[in-house]
């Protein structure tokens, strides 16, 4: 397919467009810095001069920070009537979502297709475009080459990006994304200098990233040391069992229920938890992790060790959220290539 | 990069408490695996020593790994962190033959993003920060720039009225004379507001708060065993990151830290979403000292502030 | 605000239960008339009322939070009164630094006799909080 490209002041107006047959999202900075995905307000597009990923992932899209999974009412007879939300239908399109956190959806979606179809994550899936932008200069943070994706990875998008001075580079990588491209009115043919510009952009970017994990020997290496408690314990010393990480990583999605009920009327609302807060496995009799390394270790093992066990993956884009927001920067891509080099 | 001076001496220091078997661990800091961090160092190895660092990224107040240690603890401590140690043994919380006290005079922590909006740069693009007396040098890509160290020290240590350790053992470096109490600024901006606008402020800051609690775990006086957020039966606020919960919880949060916050600003460093945390407990260590005449963590002797009461004290708005 | 014809304001009380939650009893079994708008919660003591109490009770939607002790001095446990005097002090100057109106947290001294002056705190307090108008603090749409 002949590539095409856009001019980075076409971009409002093609956002105009798809707005009118699609809610669309795009990055937003606060201004105390912080970063998310917000519904576009017709006008700005300031983030087109941003390099790297937003500070709450993409994920909070499809499993937002408060879902109400129904309400429910008693009734005269005393029964209790159940008022399930309409499936959502609304097409969304998310543009400039980075290749770590379209991963990590890609991911998300195993655990919610598994067994059990949830109602409320994969109709929002179903329903919403990624139209994702390469990140032209990491983080240092960042190590997503070592987890098979790399800051230009395509494969979990509909539209790939890729910033070549004044214009993007666009690349179909579904054939949603290729039927959009068919509509678009404001692209231009790339020609070999903007195709050669856009393999110099990635290929740079590639060797920005200087965090290098062995992510081969990792699973067996986790598994031979899981019982190894002085070194879980001397790992953990430092970390405050706060929720940053969890909450902030995008292939997290463990979550809590909760009913709120006021006389007899009430809804039931499903929201994020984290593995590392003290309480999450406390039970009347015991809490199975209520030592700081258990829960640090359960943490690890299940991104690197039970989940892809499971769904033959690991559950980390190398997005680098956890190390960069970390309060007391605990790293975990130098934990792990420690370990590694431990063997 | 060449330790200073002040850095060998606590190598030095660190070493033989660990070696003498005076304490079984030290709490300090080494360089951070990113630039431009540094990361709490937690050892019972005296090998480990050699990396500890002091510089103007140490961010984290280290007194809040004391609740949670058992045993003999030699702990680095800036200014703020040794008030913080004061009011942990005004709770009896930790005792104070069990620690050796590293007092570090503190110039201050570079706040990372007043530095960035400075110079235009983000910190990838920077390769070294170097302070030098009264001046910090930025090197971004071959272009460099000086600024003022107090246009990109962390508001809290601007406002700080003493960064030289009270408390301690062993001070390593030259006391310093810190800033008196002065206008706070982002306070007395809030002030200014009428009390709706305020409101509506913390409304706004409060809608980004994802409760992870990095603030509460980062603070040493936060450690209640089972905080109020975490009881279900009665279950004080939702465990849902709605505005108004969030913004409840860190209301009571800084109200029952009164008399025992010393205002080290950890918790604001700590949030992710950059809500201005210090606008908050500032106030209540603020209000504590105008009304008491209680400066949160410098007398060691005293009884913990609502622990005590005088006959004499304000009760006008009493009916 | 004060457009709403049919809103009466909502109050909670905290009385200790040795004075003041006497002093309201009292105010009652004299037939004194007061506003009818306060619901009491008994408590211990006035040290056992925690900014939680407080903060709860204005997110329910209260639209004024009392707490009544002993007068210092004469607190059934010696000192809690005094306590709680401080921990007051200190909730109300921080909250109203928030922007919550000082007239929806107050305080008062009431001992067992004073059944007049019970009343008369609650019907000051209620005449306060309808000037005020209703608590929207916690409310979603603005």
């Amino acid at each position: 397919m002949a590539g095409k490209k856009i001019g980075k002041n076409e971009i409002a107006r093609l956002l105009a467009d798809w707005k009118k047959e699609f809610t669309v999202f795009t990055p937003k900075r606060e201004p105390d810095n912080s970063s998310k995905m917000v519904e576009w307000d017709g006008k700005d597009v300031s983030f087109l001069k941003w390099h790297r990923n937003t500070t709450v992932p993409c994920k909070a899209l499809f499993l937002p920070p408060v879902e109400e999974m129904f309400r429910f009412q008693k009734t005269a007879g005393g029964h209790y009537y159940i008022d399930l939300p309409p499936v959502e239908k609304q097409k969304r399109l998310i543009f400039g979502i980075r290749p770590c956190d379209a991963r990590a959806l890609s991911l998300l979606d195993k655990v919610f297709e598994d067994t059990y179809e949830d109602p409320y994550y994969l109709p929002r899936r179903a329903n919403t475009l990624l139209v994702g932008i390469g990140c032209a200069s990491p983080y240092d943070s960042c190590f997503c080459t070592s987890l098979a994706g790399g800051p230009f990875e395509s494969q979990n998008v509909d539209l790939l990006l890729t910033d070549i001075g004044s214009e993007f580079l666009v690349e179909a990588a579904s054939e949603a994304g290729s039927s959009l491209l068919k509509e678009c009115k404001y692209l231009n043919e790339a020609n070999e200098t903007d195709e050669e510009r856009a393999r110099d952009v990635k290929e740079r970017s590639r060797e920005k990233i200087t965090r290098r994990l062995d992510t081969e020997s990792i699973s067996g290496r986790l598994s031979d040391i899981f019982e190894d408690e002085a070194y879980w314990e001397k790992i953990a010393a430092k970390c405050i069992s706060c929720g940053v990480c969890t909450l902030l990583c995008p292939t997290c999605y463990c979550f809590d229920i909760s009913d709120e009920i006021s006389r007899g009327k009430g809804h039931r609302l499903r929201s994020p938890d984290s593995c590392s807060f003290t309480e999450y496995t406390k039970m009347p009799m015991e809490n199975p992790r209520a030592e700081k390394w258990r829960r640090l270790r359960n943490r690890v093992c299940h991104k690197y060790v039970f989940y892809p066990m499971n769904f033959g993956a690991t559950a980390c884009t190398g997005c680098g959220r956890c190390i960069r927001l970390c309060p007391v920067k605990w790293d975990l891509s130098k934990v792990l290539s420690d370990l590694a080099g431990k063997a | 990069m060449k330790s200073s001076s002040v850095e060998q001496k606590l190598r030095q220091e660190a070493g033989e408490l660990l070696s003498s078997g005076k304490v079984e661990y030290i709490i300090g800091f080494e360089r951070g695996s990113s630039k431009f961090t540094t990361t709490p160092l937690i050892t019972r190895d005296k090998g480990d020593a050699s990396r500890l660092v002091i510089d103007p990224f140490i961010s984290v107040n280290l007194a809040r790994f004391l609740t949670e240690l058992k045993g003999r603890v030699g702990i680095v401590a800036k200014g703020c962190d040794s008030r913080s140690i004061v009011a942990l043994i005004q709770d009896k919380k930790v005792i104070r033959e069990n620690l050796v006290i590293l007092g570090v005079p503190c110039s201050g922590i570079i706040d990372l993003s007043k530095l960035e909006r400075l110079t235009e740069r983000d910190r990838e693009e920077i390769q070294s920060i170097t302070c030098n007396g009264e001046k910090a040098s930025v090197d971004s890509g071959g272009r460099k720039v000086e600024l003022p160290l107090n246009d990109v020290l962390s508001d809290s240590c601007l406002e700080c009225e003493f960064p030289t350790p009270q408390e301690y053992d062993i001070l390593l470096g030259e006391p310093r004379a810190g800033t008196p109490r002065a206008a706070r600024g982002k306070i007395e901006e809030l002030e200014a507001l009428s009390p709706e606008e305020r409101w509506h402020f913390w409304e706004k800051e409060f809608s980004r708060c994802i409760r992870c609690y990095a603030c509460r775990n980062s603070c040493p006086a936060c450690f209640c065993p089972r905080c109020f957020v975490e009881e279900s039966e009665p279950q004080w606020i939702a465990a849902l990151p709605r505005w108004q919960e969030n913004l409840i919880f860190q209301v009571i949060r800084s109200i029952h830290l009164a008399g025992r916050c010393v205002d080290c600003g950890a918790c604001e460093r700590a949030c992710p979403a950059n809500i201005p945390l210090r606008s908050l407990v500032r106030k209540i260590y603020d209000v504590v000292d105008d009304l008491y005449h209680f400066k949160a963590g410098t007398d060691k002797g005293s009884t913990p502030l609502l622990a005590h009461y005088e006959s004499t004290d304000p009760g006008d708005f009493i009916r | 605000m004060r457009g709403e014809s049919n809103w009466e304001p909502k109050l909670i009380g905290f009385l200790c239960r040795w004075c003041s939650y006497a002093g309201a009893d009292l105010a009652g079994t004299s037939r004194m008339k007061y506003p009818p708008n306060l619901k009491i919660v008994r408590v211990p003591c006035s040290s056992r009322v925690d900014v939680l109490f407080i903060l709860k009770a204005l997110q329910m939607g209260f639209d004024g939070v009392l707490v009544s002790g002993c007068h210092p001095g004469e607190c059934h446990y010696q000192t809690g009164n005094y306590y709680a005097r401080r921990r007051l002090a200190i909730i109300k100057k921080f909250l109203e630094y928030l922007g919550i109106a000082p007239e929806r947290v107050q305080a008062s001294w009431v001992s067992a006799s004073e059944g007049g002056k019970f009343a008369e705190v609650v019907a000051k307090m209620t005449e306060e909080i309808r000037e005020l108008g209703p608590n929207r603090l916690f409310a979603d749409e603005k």
